[in-house]
């Protein structure tokens, strides 16, 4: 039996320690919970990439294959992420085609790779108008803690950065696998992406699930190596002012460049 | 390319990956991996990487679904898009929902249900690696996912396939084996009461063949058995002494 | 001293055979005695049971839980206790046989989110369970932290005649309200005794059947460890 209803105690509580600038599990307001990142745990996929971040924890697979392009971008390869929310990662998840809840996680995390343009998709092209590389980058929530748009951004980076791209020849105008040849994928900048809640008149990044449950209004920031903003998502059934927001642009920044290290060292 | 009969088994009968006719893979099992299931598990099974939650007992939605007199069981087998060579889409096919029916067949027998009337006991299994026996692998993380979740079952289920490669009956069927050998058994079997709830055979078998087929297929249920009681006994006990 | 085999079980193992009564978490096939969870056989006076170590809250009758308010119906509150089945406190049981409150009356008394100290009255699984309010020390909860533990865990948390409770409850000068649901509520005024009071359950919840179990908590809790009562409680 699970209960959508926050007990009073938690939902007091976690407005009155907002009042003295604390969270629940101590952290402060611009805190991030630890964030583990491990690549390689699906050999067999082209790229992988294992997230823990507090309690929850996605995997994302990338595979890579010789594909279409799209009518009109025949000079670009084939990006796609995708995510999905497993039933085994929480009681109220149910089996089925997508809801617009997991929808719209997997496009903003689909935007926030594609306009920070992390991938040079140029360089994807084996016959222009033909045949170019497909990417698919799959996210799955194996257990959900709160922001889940963060950890399947950085488990979708992880597992970009630490793929291989197979190398294909062009035989009678079709690609051909040439075995035992690798590259690493064309990469131009790091997109990385902060998630922000408001409850009452504070701002807290990377929110638990029983912060989430009581925020007002939540929002995703992508920004990339250059410092710029790519990428923005407001949602919940509330706003925000335009100075929250605008405070909310400068924390995207600052803990984005930490997070950035982070990947760094993938790389 | 294809594997000819010779370069799936040597003359001496050890076969592509190495090992011997009655070999089973490495298999490894982790207790209560995630927080928000209720029980889970972790198996490797050679290369299958899959991961089993468990949600239960709990309300049945819709209510019309609800058995006023036992539990109800349900399962979702699914293959992550990752988890296989060519990129899988992600929506079920045809295939999962064929394995998920023989799982939780496989599994209805082990578990108690009359004692939560009204109510159902969800299984979830995602394969996030998958390389042939991906679905007794999967079966015998579930029943141990069960266990953690405090479900009350009369035995584990424990499941691992048998096959005929090259002419000769083998033990536990990789990838390259289901596709280019001459036949597929996965069985699955309570250890304890001796009950089979999972057969299932793609290929020709002779009568005698068929036989031994499933005989050493139940050989490896037991040494299965055996690494599920241990990851238990790991979480629950510490390894400690009786 | 009382002679009880103890051996830890996996579900489908067989405890005993012969002529054996099949008590809690064991079914009889034939006349072997076989054990359906993972936990702890005991046989006792002919008697077999398990002590699990795993699952949710399955109601008994008399046990006090921690309820929390999910909803209102027409003469009645509904509860979460922690369990499959939800919880039912009728109205007459707050206000009195001849009274029918109306929907508003209900939600003041006990509101959608409020913590409650209940009574199991009556369950058969048959039907949710029947919560009463009626006894002294029951009641809403307006104050202190819950902490969740597994349901299975709460025999080790109480202690041989409540030892280990009491042992948190004076070196930490906190309350605790034990719900057998495993769901606990603990207040202090003192807030470093409200945290080592919460640290010393979660302990527990997490090692209760290591051994020397006691002599940790009372370590962390920064007690002398006088005597050694580290035995399984039943």
């Amino acid at each position: 039996m699970n209960s959508l209803i926050l007990d009073q105690l938690k939902r007091d509580k976690i407005l009155d320690l907002l009042k003295t600038g604390k969270r629940i599990d101590g952290r402060a307001l611009d805190e991030q919970r630890p964030l583990i990142i491990e690549t390689g745990v699906i050999p067999k996929a082209n790229g992988s990439a294992r997230v823990k971040l507090g309690d929850t924890e996605i995997i994302t697979g990338v595979k890579i294959q010789p594909d279409k392009p799209f009518p009109d971008l025949g000079d670009k390869g084939i990006l796609i992420c995708t995510a999905e929310i497993l039933p085994l990662a929480d009681p109220n998840a149910e089996p089925g085609p997508p809801n617009e809840e997991v929808i719209e996680l997997a496009r903003v995390v689909d935007r926030g790779i594609r306009e920070t343009e992390m991938i040079d998709l140029h360089q994807l092209v084996l016959i222009e108008n033909k045949s170019v590389i497909g990417m698919f980058i799959d996210s799955s929530v194996i257990d959900s803690g709160g922001n889940l748009f963060d950890a399947c951004s950085y488990a979708s980076v992880a597992g970009i950065l630490s793929c291989t791209v197979p190398k294909y020849d062009i035989q009678n105008e079709a690609p051909v696998l040439v075995e035992g040849v690798t590259s690493k994928p064309p990469i131009k900048t790091l997109p990385v992406s902060v998630t922000m809640a408001r409850i009452g008149d504070h701002i807290v990044v990377d929110p638990t699930k029983d912060e989430e449950s009581c925020m007002d209004a939540r929002i995703t920031i992508t920004t990339n190596s250059d410092g710029n903003i790519c990428a923005v998502q407001k949602g919940g059934s509330d706003g925000f002012t335009a100075e929250q927001l605008l405070q909310c642009s400068e924390m995207a920044l600052a803990v984005g460049r930490k997070i950035r290290k982070q990947f760094e060292k993938l790389m | 390319m294809v594997k000819t009969m010779t370069q799936l088994m040597t003359e001496d009968g050890i076969r592509c990956d190495g090992r011997r006719l009655d070999e089973l893979r490495n298999i490894s099992i982790k207790v209560g991996v995630l927080k928000n299931a209720d029980g889970s598990a972790y198996i490797e099974f050679g290369k299958n990487k899959i991961l089993a939650g468990v949600f239960g007992p709990r309300d049945v939605h819709p209510k019309h679904m609800a058995n006023p007199d036992s539990g109800i069981l349900r399962c979702r087998y699914h293959m992550s898009p990752f988890s296989v060579t060519e990129r899988k889409n992600p929506a079920p096919s045809r295939r999962e929902i064929e394995i998920s029916k023989v799982i939780k067949e496989a599994l209805q027998p082990a578990v108690i249900l009359k004692d939560y009337p009204r109510t159902v006991i969800d299984v979830f299994i995602e394969v996030l690696q998958a390389d042939g026996g991906s679905r007794c692998a999967a079966l015998d993380a579930a029943a141990v996912a069960l266990a953690d979740a405090g479900i009350p079952m009369r035995d584990l289920v424990s499941a691992c396939a048998a096959g005929k490669v090259a002419d000769r009956i083998v033990l536990d069927v990789n990838n390259e084996e289901d596709q280019e050998g001459q036949a597929d058994m996965p069985v699955a079997l309570m250890p304890n009461m001796g009950k089979i709830t999972l057969l299932q055979l793609d290929g020709m078998l002779k009568p005698e063949e068929f036989k031994t087929c499933m005989q050493t297929a139940l050989v490896g249920c037991k040494r299965v058995y055996e690494v599920q009681r241990k990851a238990l006994m790991e979480k629950y006990f510490q390894n400690g002494e009786q | 001293m009382m002679d009880v085999k103890r051996r830890y079980v996996i579900p489908g193992d067989v405890i005993a055979t012969g002529p054996l009564r099949p008590e809690q978490n064991v079914y009889q096939d034939g006349d072997r005695m076989i054990s359906t969870c993972v936990g702890i056989s005991e046989i006792f006076e002919n008697a077999v049971k398990v002590i699990p170590l795993t699952g949710g809250y399955m109601p008994k009758s008399n046990d006090l839980v921690i309820g929390k308010v999910i909803g209102t119906s027409p003469l009645s509150w509904e509860f979460d206790i922690n369990s499959c089945f939800v919880g039912f406190l009728p109205a007459q049981d707050v206000f009195g046989r001849d009274y029918s409150p109306t929907k508003d009356e209900l939600k003041q008394r006990l509101d959608i989110g409020d913590l409650v100290a209940t009574r199991i009255a009556n369950f058969d699984r048959s039907r949710d369970p029947l919560l009463t309010v009626q006894d002294r020390d029951l009641g809403k909860i307006d104050s202190g932290e819950l902490v969740t533990i597994s349901p299975s865990k709460v025999p080790r948390l109480i202690g041989k005649r409540g030892s280990m409770i009491q042992t948190i409850e004076m070196a930490t000068k906190a309350i605790i309200t034990i719900g057998q649901n495993g769901w606990i509520v603990i207040s202090c005024e003192d807030s470093e005794g409200l945290l080592k009071a919460v640290e010393a359950v979660k302990m527990i919840d997490a090692l209760a059947h290591t051994p020397n179990l006691t002599e940790r908590v009372k370590s962390m809790l920064g007690v002398p460890d006088g005597e050694n009562n580290d035995t399984i409680n039943d």
